[in-house]
């Protein structure tokens, strides 16, 4: 094994055991004194005793969580091969859910331990929607998993935790209540160690009750560090089984990409129809309308104002001008047609209709597909409309460059900076439907926008969807 | 035209707006205002008191039916005065809206309808009358989406033709003389046709288009 390998196994055990350390002390490197402070402290801590109730109320829940899955799945699998079965089990999956949730709450309010609430239940339409729906919840499961591992942990929190506390208290009230060293005690095993003639030849001595109340004091500062271990074992199964399902995160970030997709495209087409209704419809509408009436001035030749005719057809050959331009505009905003060359085509162009000197480096080895060229190109468009607004630059630059399936684009400029996605996103609604779409093929947009600039957005895209 | 009618119009395009005033005004109309939008219209209805409106039915703030919304209310307020509703499209549920329950003095057409000058003037005209003007869309929209589709096909060819322009809101005359056939023609296609829907003969003008849509929409 050479040294790397060597480091690399170490690494996550270090990692553990700093992480360990974080959680126990929540101090790195304690030193010797501190360390003699903390253990001094650490009985009296609130922590301490939030821990103790956790473990306690927690053991009550685990009895609860135990036997609801055992009765509820046991009865379920018995009469899983009628239909009324499987639907005990999925009321099982169900039900573990919601225990899942008393158990999060109660780390949330105890130990501040911040695990999300899991993606709520997607049921279906129908009995059997939702049947199949409960079948499938991978939370349900994770949660019945947690409630059968958490009955264990709670067995062992009441076994050591809870009956180190007890010890403590039995041992350091044993020299006041006295000599009757035949008492019953649940867990009273350092009683039971030293017991009747210990240190003396009496039953019960000075030194005899002494040693119980050191070993009390012993336990007294240990227990509360037993009982964060067995806590801590506890918070890794509820992060591991109680957090929201990755996958089901995941879908749930890919649904809320798609809605933003389908808003900004109703909202894309919608802002066409407006510019389409207010822009070129209303000209060509009117240059009809004065071509009309020249026509039906032309039609009595005899008492023909050439003067009033040409001014109406001169009138009308303005505004087909003027249609024409805005529909050239229109059309380039909907898709510009350099794009079909390729990016640096259309990113020449862009960059030389800038009012700010635009450099482009752009050195791509594979095309990207024609969905992300063309937001990439939208991007840089509202980015260097922003640099021209705002930015007070006197020079910009656009680098695109390709690394492992991804495509970086940056466009940077020396402006006075202070720029931020939000006051971009505000000042130009264009550039806050590009976030969406750029998120929508996940893909990132970032901003680095210090006082006094440079400001340099980066967006990356995957070069394929 | 001997007293020139006297227009109020409210249109958000300034291109739309100043090439109207400008074919109306060449026309012999008065105009009384020109707006962008419906709360000027109202005040100044109020103060003028024009003969007709035009109004268009998307305009600021919210672009979407802020002109139908102030025909209504103007027609509740204003019984005499003309409203004619103008559009880039048509939407058959607006005209009913706005024909609810009478059809003197109202119009809806297509924005397009001004390039042929005179049809629109003569448009105008009629609804400032108290007449009705309604867009051949309107009428071809009522047809196609008509549960009456057997007993239209009754109708002759002929009496189709008579039967669209009657729903639009001419009279006989403007029917003939567009068909190019005598009024006499005209009054024998309409009674054939009143005969077929079996609907009681309406004299005025615009009471029989409110009688031919009902029978249409309903």
């Amino acid at each position: 094994m050479t040294a790397g390998e060597a480091g690399g196994t170490q690494t996550p055990v270090r990692a553990l055991f700093k992480e360990m350390v974080t959680v126990f002390t929540e101090e790195r490197a304690p030193r010797l004194k501190e360390i003699a402070r903390l253990i001094w402290r650490e009985p009296f801590a609130r922590r301490t005793w939030s821990e103790f109730s956790f473990l306690v109320i927690g053991a009550v829940l685990a009895v609860l969580g135990l036997s609801f899955v055992v009765v509820t799945l046991g009865v379920g699998l018995v009469l899983a091969v009628t239909f009324f079965g499987l639907g005990i089990i999925a009321a099982a999956v169900r039900g573990a859910t919601g225990i899942g949730g008393w158990h999060r709450q109660l780390a949330r309010n105890l130990l501040g331990e911040k695990i999300e609430d899991p993606e709520p239940f997607a049921s279906r339409p129908g009995f059997l929607g939702w049947l199949q729906a409960a079948l499938r919840d991978r939370t349900g499961w994770r949660s019945i998993a947690y409630l059968v591992i958490k009955f264990p942990l709670a067995v062992l929190g009441i076994l050591t935790g809870f009956s180190m506390w007890w010890d403590a208290f039995f041992c350091l009230v044993f020299p006041m209540w006295g000599g009757n060293g035949n008492s019953p005690v649940v867990f009273g095993l350092p009683v039971a160690i030293f017991g009747s003639g210990f240190f003396s030849g009496a039953q019960t001595g000075f030194f005899h009750s002494l040693a119980i109340f050191l070993v009390g004091i012993v336990l007294f500062f240990a227990a509360p560090w037993v009982v964060r271990a067995v806590v801590y074992l506890d918070r890794r199964a509820m992060r591991v089984l109680l957090s929201p399902d990755a996958l089901a995160a995941r879908v749930r970030s890919l649904e809320l990409a798609r809605a933003q997709t389908v808003d900004t495209s109703a909202a894309t087409l919608r802002r066409i129809e407006r510019d389409l209704h207010d822009g070129t419809q209303a000209q060509l509408v009117a240059l009809a309308m004065r071509l009309g009436m020249a026509k039906e001035k032309l039609e009595d030749p005899e008492h023909v104002d050439l003067d009033q005719v040409r001014r109406l057809v001169d009138d009308a050959h303005h505004g087909a001008k003027e249609a024409i331009l805005e529909l050239r505009d229109l059309a380039r905003g909907i898709h510009p047609p350099a794009l079909d060359i390729g990016l640096e085509g259309a990113l020449s162009t862009l960059a030389a209709r800038c009012t700010v000197p635009t450099e482009i480096t752009l050195t791509l080895d594979h095309r990207p597909t024609p969905a992300i060229e063309s937001i990439a190109y939208f991007c840089v468009a509202e980015l260097l409309a922003n640099v021209a607004q705002h930015a007070q630059a006197s020079r910009a630059r656009i680098i695109c460059t390709e690394d492992s399936g991804w495509l970086r684009t940056v466009v940077r400029d020396d402006g006075r900076g202070g720029a931020q996605l939000s006051c971009l996103g505000s000042s130009s609604s264009g550039l806050a439907g590009l976030t969406d779409r750029v998120h929508a093929v996940d893909g990132r947009l970032s901003i680095v926008s210090p006082p006094d600039g440079p400001t340099v957005v980066t967006v990356d895209l995957p070069l394929h969807v | 035209m001997s007293a020139p009618f006297r227009v109020v119009i409210a249109e958000d395009s300034v291109i739309l707006r100043d090439g109207l005033v400008q074919l109306l005004v060449d026309r012999g109309f008065s105009i009384t205002g020109a707006f962008g939008e419906a709360e000027a219209l109202r005040r100044s209805i109020e103060q003028d008191r024009p003969d007709v409106a035009v109004i268009d039915i998307r305009m600021p703030p919210t672009f979407t039916d802020e002109g139908l919304r102030a025909a209504l209310e103007l027609r509740r307020h204003h019984p005499g005065l003309g409203i004619l509703l103008f559009s880039q499209y048509i939407e058959t549920r607006y005209a009913a809206e706005l024909l609810a329950d009478n059809a003197a003095g109202i119009g809806y057409l297509l924005k397009d309808r001004v390039a042929d000058v005179s049809d629109f003037v003569e448009a105008l005209v009629r609804v400032a009358s108290g007449g009705t003007a309604l867009d051949p869309e309107v009428v071809t929209q009522l047809l196609g989406a008509s549960r009456h589709a057997d007993s239209i096909s009754v109708l002759s060819a002929r009496e189709r033709e008579v039967l669209s322009r009657m729903a639009e809101g001419r009279s006989n005359g403007a029917i003939a003389a567009q068909l190019v056939i005598s009024e006499g023609a005209v009054e024998k296609h309409v009674a054939n046709i009143f005969t077929k829907f079996d609907l009681p003969v309406s004299e005025s003008d615009h009471r029989r288009v409110l009688a031919v849509l009902r029978y249409l929409d309903s």
